[in-house]
C-alpha cells in the first residue's frame, strides 16, 4: 500500500477584510503519495499559493484538516511545526527568500545546522557542487543572479533530505533557459531523495512532466484530487 | 503643487509606530530643554530681575577689610548732596551661646544699620519691620537658633563680648532667598552693638558692605563710576545690583549651565532617534516611493508631501514636548527642594511657547534633512530589487554634515550663552563621538572576526551587520548616554566615599579660625592638645608677571579664581601630605632677584593661574605690596579634609605681617559641642567649626544635586532607548524577513528569541563596556585633577550597570520583536508577493 504523504479533508480558507468574508479556497479534498510529483495549476487568483501554504503548514486552514506523513498539522503551533519544517519539508519559493546576511554555503547549511547535523557543511558543499555553484559558494545572495539564487534555494530545501518538497512558482522569476535548468535540477534531486514534490505553477510544460495535476478554479479543486 | 492631504494622512496612518517614535523623540528632545529654559528664566527673573531686592541696594560696596577712607569720604559727600542714602552692613560667623546652659551654635551674624534693607524686606514672626524691632541690645534670630539652643524670645545670648536679648524671629530674608548654602542660622544685630561684640578686631573674617540707594536712578552709572575710581583696586568692589553676583546666583549659574549641557546632549540623542524613526518610515515606504516615481511623480512632490508629514509630526512632538516640559517643571520644587528660593514663580510665558516652537521645528529640520534628501536617491528600480539601498553621494553627505554641525553649534552657543564654552563643548562632544565611533568600528570588526560555533550566536553576529541595521550608530549613542550617566554616578560615589561615608577616622573634624598670636597657650589649654597652628595672612594677588589681575574676568570663572582673597602662610618645610613636584627645594633662592620673596605654590593654583617656576606674583597684604617669585610647586598626596595653602612663604617674609592662626584638630565627636562652648566663652572672636556636621550638610547638598542631575540625565537614557526602538523599526522588514526565513527552515521560537537576545546583548554589552571604560577615565580625571580626591572604580556598580543595560536593551528588543516572532510565515510571504 502506498504511503500517504499529504491528506487534506474539506479544507477551506477565508479572510475577513473590512467586514467582508472572502473565501479563497473551499471544499478541498486531496491525497498525495510518497515520491509523487504533483502540480497545482490554475489561473491567477485561483488559490494555488494559498493551497500550497495550507498543505505545507505555512498557514492554517479556516476549516478542515491537513495531515503530513500521517500527522495532523491543522492546529499545530509554530513550535510544533518547526521540526516538521526542518526535517520533513523543504520549500522553494518564487522570490528565493535566501537569508541576505549569509553566503550561499551558509544558507544551504543553515537547516542542517538547526538540527545539529555535524555533516552540515559536507552535505551543503556536495549539493552546491551538484548544482554547479561551487565557485559561488562564498557569495552573498545580492551577488548572485536569479537563477543562481534559485539553485541555492533548492539546495537549501534538500539539505536535510526532506520527504516533502513544496515549490511555489520556482521558475516565475527566471528566463526560459534558467527555468529548464531549475526544473531539471529539482526533478533530479527529488528522484534521488525520493521526495514528494508539490509545485504550484502556471507552466503547462512543467505540468506535463508531473505525475498528476490539480487544477483550481475559483478556490475549488476541479481536477485531480486523488491519485490516479 | 497640489497638496494631497489624503496621501499625507494615509502615510502617517500606515507608519503608526515610526510616527509615534518620531513624535516621542521630538517631545523628548524638547521636554528637558523647555523645562530648563523656562525654569532658568524664572530663576533669573527671581534673582536678577529683582536684583535690588536680592542685594538690598542699588550699589553695593564690598570688602573683606574696613572700607578705606577715600571711599568712605566719597560716599559721605554723595550722601551730603542727598544723591545717595547709605547703610552699613557687616557679615561674619561666630559661635553664640545662651546666658544659661552649656549649648552653643555656630551662626551667621549680620550687623546692620537701622533702615536695613533699602529694598526688599526681612519678614519677622511678629509682623513688625526689622528697624522697629532691632534696637541696641537686641537680636533677631532665625527659628533654628531657638530650636537648636532650646531658647525662646526674650532669652539673652552671648555673642562675642556682648549679651544681647532675642527680640523676634526671622521668617524670611529677601537678600538671602536660599539658606541651604549658608553654614549656621541667621542672627541680625544692630550696628550700635558692633563695638560691644569685640569681634571685628585684627584678622577677623568679616565682610564689610556699604549699601547705597540712589536718589535719581539716572545717576546710577555715574555714581558707580565715581565710587569705583575711589576704591582700592584688588580689595574693594563697587558693584551695581544688576552686575553683582550673589552666591545663590553663582550657584544657579553653574548648576543651570551644567544642566544645559545634559539637555543639549538629550536633544542630540533624541535628534538621532528622530532621524532613525524617519529613516525607518521612509525605508518602509521605499517601494511605494519607487512606484510613485515610476508613475511620474517628481522629487518635489515627494519632498513636499513627506516634509509636510515631518512638519505635522514635528508640530505634534513640539506640542507634546512643551507640555511634557511644563509637567517636568512642576516637579522642580520637589526635585530642587531647599535649593530654590521660596518665592520663585514657576509660571509660563508666551516666550516659553514661542521658544519651544522655534527650537522644536529647528531641531526637526536639522535632523530630518538627511532622510528627506535621500528621497531624491530612491530610484524606480527599487521595485525590482528590494535589497538595493539608496546611496547618498559623498558630496551631499559632507554638505549636510557641515550644515548640521553649524546649526548644532549655533544651538549650543545659544543654549549655553557662551561662545567659547559652546565651541569647546561642541569640539569636545565631536571629539568624544569620534573616539567612540572609532572604538565601535574596531570592536565591531573584532566581533566579526571571532570564530563562533554556536549557530544562534553566529547568526546574531551576522544580524548585527544586516543592511540598514545602524548597529554602529546605536552603539555610539548608547555609549555616549551611558558614559555621561555613569560618570555622574561614579563621581557622586567617589565624592561621597571621600567626604561623607568614609570620613577618615584620623582626619581633622574640628576647625578653629582667627586665633590671635597671644592666645595660643589659652587655646591649647581649652582644647587640651598641642594642636599645630597654621599662621594665616590674608592677601590679594594683584599682578602676575607684571600683568594686573582682571578682577571682573576672574570672578566670572566657574572654578576657583585669582580675584578672590587668599590665605597665605609661612613655614620651613613640607607638610606630611605634601610632595615637591617642581623645584629643587621648598624655597630655592638661586636666581632670586633682590627684594623678591620666594614662594612655593600648590599645583592646583598653578593650574588655575597657569603658573610655572620663575613666575612673578605681586600680592597686596592689607595695603603692603609683596613681590614674590615661584620657586617650587607642591602637590598633596592625600585628599582628606586637612588644611592646605596655595601660597607658602619663608617665615622671615611674613612673620611680621598681620596674622591670625588656624587650627585643625581631630576630636571625639561627642566632645566637640562642649569644646565649642568653652572656646566661645573664653575666646569669643574665634570661630569654631564642627566639620563632621558640615560634612553631613555637604552630603545632603551633594545628594540633592546628584538627584537633580540624575533626573535630567535619565532623559538621555530614554533618548538612547528611543534610538534603539527607531533602529529596530528601521530594520523591521529585514527582521520580519529573517524570522520568516528561519521559521520556514524549521527554527523554533526559542531559537529566534535566543538570536534576538544574543544580538542585542552584544550591542548592550559592547556599549556598556565602552561606556564603563570611558566613564572610568573621565571620572578618574575629574577626581584626581578637579576634585583632588582618590579615585575608586566601584566594580560592583559597574557590573550592575552592565547587567542593567543588557536587561533594558534586550527587553526593549524582545518586546519590539514579539509580534514578528508570533506571526505566521505566510502573512509575510503573502505581503511580499503582493508588493
Amino acid at each position: 500500500m502506498t504511503e500517504k504523504m499529504i491528506e487534506a479533508k474539506n479544507v477551506a480558507k477565508t479572510y475577513d477584510i473590512e467586514e467582508r468574508t472572502i473565501t479563497v479556497l473551499e471544499e478541498i479534498d486531496l491525497e498525495i503519495d510518497r515520491a509523487e510529483f504533483v502540480v497545482i495549476a490554475g489561473s491567477s487568483g485561483s488559490g494555488k499559493t494559498t493551497l500550497l501554504s495550507l498543505l505545507s503548514g505555512l498557514d492554517s486552514p479556516s476549516r478542515g484538516t491537513v495531515k503530513l506523513a500521517g500527522r495532523d498539522i491543522t492546529t499545530a503551533t509554530e513550535d510544533e511545526l518547526a521540526p516538521l519544517r526542518n526535517e520533513l519539508i523543504g520549500f522553494v519559493f518564487q522570490a528565493f527568500y535566501l537569508v541576505p546576511s549569509l553566503n550561499a554555503l551558509e544558507n544551504v547549511m543553515f537547516p542542517a545546522e538547526l538540527k545539529h547535523d555535524t555533516a552540515a557543511r559536507e552535505k551543503a558543499e556536495a549539493l552546491l557542487d551538484r548544482a554547479g555553484l561551487w565557485s559561488r559558494r562564498r557569495n552573498r545572495p545580492e551577488q548572485l543572479s536569479g537563477g543562481e539564487k534559485q539553485r541555492v534555494a533548492i539546495c537549501r530545501a534538500l539539505v536535510n533530505s526532506p520527504k516533502l518538497l513544496f515549490a511555489d512558482e520556482p521558475t516565475g522569476n527566471l528566463d526560459a533557459e534558467n527555468s529548464r535548468g531549475i526544473i531539471r535540477l529539482i526533478l533530479e534531486l527529488q528522484e534521488e531523495h525520493q521526495a514528494t514534490l508539490v509545485m504550484a505553477t502556471h507552466s503547462g510544460e512543467i505540468a506535463d512532466m508531473a505525475d498528476r495535476t490539480l487544477v483550481l478554479r475559483d478556490g475549488r479543486l476541479v481536477q485531480g484530487g486523488a491519485p490516479i | 503643487m497640489k497638496v494631497h492631504a489624503r496621501f499625507i494622512l494615509r502615510e502617517i496612518r500606515h507608519s503608526g509606530k515610526q510616527s509615534l517614535t518620531f513624535v516621542l523623540c521630538v517631545a523628548l528632545s524638547l521636554a528637558t530643554l523647555t523645562a530648563l529654559n523656562s525654569f532658568k528664566r524664572n530663576v533669573y527673573q527671581s534673582l536678577v530681575g529683582e536684583a535690588q531686592v536680592l542685594h538690598g541696594a542699588d550699589i553695593i560696596i564690598h570688602s573683606h577689610h574696613p572700607i578705606a577712607q577715600p571711599l568712605v569720604q566719597a560716599v559721605a559727600e554723595l550722601e551730603e548732596e542727598k544723591r545717595v542714602l547709605s547703610l552699613k552692613s557687616y557679615e561674619f560667623s561666630s559661635v553664640v551661646r545662651p546666658v544659661d546652659g552649656d549649648t552653643s551654635l555656630f551662626s551667621s551674624l549680620k550687623v546692620v544699620d537701622s533702615g536695613y534693607p533699602h529694598y526688599g524686606s526681612v519678614a519677622l514672626l511678629s509682623g513688625k519691620k526689622l528697624q522697629q524691632v532691632l534696637e541696641p541690645g537686641t537680636v533677631v534670630v532665625g527659628q533654628e537658633v531657638l530650636d537648636r539652643l532650646g531658647v525662646q524670645t526674650g532669652t539673652r545670648l552671648h555673642i562675642g563680648n556682648a549679651l544681647l536679648e532675642i527680640a523676634d524671629v526671622v521668617l524670611s530674608e529677601s537678600a538671602r532667598p536660599v539658606a541651604f548654602f549658608s553654614f549656621g542660622p541667621r542672627i541680625f544685630i544692630s550696628s550700635a552693638d558692633l563695638d560691644n561684640l569685640g569681634l571685628m578686631g585684627k584678622g577677623s573674617r568679616a565682610e564689610y558692605e556699604i549699601l547705597l540707594k540712589i536718589s535719581n536712578s539716572e545717576e546710577l552709572t555715574s555714581i558707580h563710576r565715581q565710587l569705583t575710581e575711589q576704591a582700592l583696586r584688588g580689595q574693594e568692589r563697587v558693584e551695581t545690583a544688576r552686575t553683582a553676583r550673589s552666591g545663590v546666583k553663582r550657584f544657579f549659574d553653574n548648576l543651570l549651565f551644567f544642566l544645559s549641557f545634559i539637555s543639549i546632549f538629550t536633544l542630540l540623542l533624541s535628534g538621532i532617534g528622530m532621524q532613525g524613526a524617519l529613516s525607518a518610515m521612509l525605508r518602509q515606504k521605499q517601494k511605494t516611493i519607487a512606484v510613485i516615481k515610476t508613475l511620474g511623480s517628481t522629487y518635489r512632490f515627494l519632498l513636499g508631501h513627506y516634509f509636510a508629514i515631518v512638519i505635522i509630526l514635528g508640530f505634534c512632538g513640539t506640542i507634546c514636548g512643551f507640555f511634557m516640559g511644563m509637567v517636568i517643571k512642576q516637579f522642580f520644587p520637589v526635585l530642587f527642594q531647599e535649593l530654590l528660593p521660596a518665592e520663585i514663580g514657576l509660571g509660563l510665558s508666551l516666550y516659553d511657547i514661542g521658544e519651544s516652537l522655534f527650537i522644536g521645528l529647528a531641531v526637526v529640520g536639522l535632523f530630518t534633512f538627511l532622510p528627506l534628501y535621500r528621497l531624491s536617491e530612491v530610484k524606480p528600480v527599487e521595485i525590482f530589487r528590494s535589497d538595493r539601498q539608496p546611496r547618498t553621494s559623498q558630496r551631499a553627505r559632507y554638505v549636510i554634515m557641515a550644515l548640521s554641525t553649524l546649526f548644532l553649534l549655533l544651538l549650543v552657543i545659544r543654549q549655553l550663552e557662551d561662545v567659547k564654552t559652546g565651541l569647546l563643548f561642541s569640539a569636545g562632544l565631536l571629539a568624544a563621538i569620534a573616539v567612540i565611533t572609532g572604538v565601535s568600528v574596531l570592536v565591531l570588526k573584532l566581533i566579526r572576526c571571532i570564530p563562533v560555533t554556536n549557530l544562534a550566536v553566529r547568526q546574531a553576529i551576522k544580524s548585527l551587520f544586516r543592511t540598514g541595521n545602524a548597529t554602529r550608530s546605536i552603539i555610539v549613542t548608547l555609549t555616549s548616554a551611558l558614559t555621561v550617566l555613569l560618570t555622574i554616578f561614579l563621581l557622586k560615589l567617589n565624592l561621597f566615599a571621600t567626604f561623607i561615608d568614609s570620613y577618615p577616622e584620623d582626619a581633622p573634624n574640628f576647625f578653629c579660625l582667627d586665633i590671635q598670636k597671644d592666645q595660643q597657650e589659652l587655646f591649647y589649654s581649652l582644647v587640651d592638645s598641642p594642636a599645630p597652628l597654621f599662621p594665616v595672612i590674608r592677601a590679594r594677588l594683584l599682578m602676575v608677571n607684571g600683568a594686573p589681575i582682571d578682577q571682573e574676568q576672574e570672578r566670572m570663572r566657574r572654578s576657583d579664581n585669582l580675584g578672590r582673597e587668599f590665605n597665605l602662610t609661612y613655614r620651613e618645610q613640607l607638610l606630611k601630605d605634601e610632595v615637591l613636584v617642581r623645584g629643587n627645594s621648598l624655597f630655592d633662592s638661586t636666581d632670586l632677584p633682590p627684594g623678591v620673596a620666594a614662594v612655593s605654590i600648590l599645583d592646583t593654583i598653578g593650574d588655575i593661574g597657569d603658573f610655572s617656576l620663575g613666575d612673578r606674583l605681586l600680592f597686596n597684604i592689607q595695603g603692603v605690596p609683596l613681590d614674590a617669585q615661584v620657586v617650587s610647586i607642591r602637590s598633596r598626596t592625600q585628599s582628606k579634609v586637612s588644611p592646605f595653602f596655595y601660597f607658602v612663604f619663608e617665615p622671615q617674609v611674613l612673620e611680621a605681617a598681620p596674622q591670625t592662626f588656624f587650627a585643625a584638630l581631630h576630636v571625639q565627636k561627642e566632645l566637640i559641642p562642649g569644646m565649642i562652648t568653652r572656646i566661645a566663652t573664653a575666646m569669643p572672636h574665634v570661630s569654631s567649626i564642627n566639620v563632621s556636621e558640615m560634612a553631613l550638610q555637604f552630603g545632603a547638598l551633594l545628594g540633592r544635586l546628584s538627584a537633580v542631575i540624575t533626573f535630567f540625565a535619565s532623559f538621555s537614557i530614554a533618548a538612547g532607548c528611543l534610538i534603539l526602538v527607531s533602529a529596530i523599526l528601521a530594520t523591521h522588514m529585514e527582521r520580519i524577513r529573517e524570522v520568516v526565513f528561519y521559521k520556514v527552515l524549521g527554527a523554533k521560537s526559542s531559537f529566534i528569541v535566543g538570536l534576538v537576545t544574543c544580538e542585542n546583548m552584544i550591542v548592550a554589552a559592547t556599549s556598556s563596556l565602552m561606556a564603563l571604560a570611558l566613564a572610568n577615565i573621565s571620572c578618574r580625571l575629574l577626581c584626581e585633577h578637579v576634585f583632588q580626591i582618590p579615585y575608586h572604580p566601584y566594580f560592583n556598580v559597574m557590573a550592575l550597570a552592565i547587567l542593567l543595560t543588557i536587561v533594558v536593551i534586550v527587553s526593549i528588543a524582545l518586546l519590539s520583536s514579539m509580534t514578528i516572532i508570533r506571526q505566521k510565515p505566510v502573512a509575510y510571504l503573502r505581503q511580499d508577493n503582493n508588493t
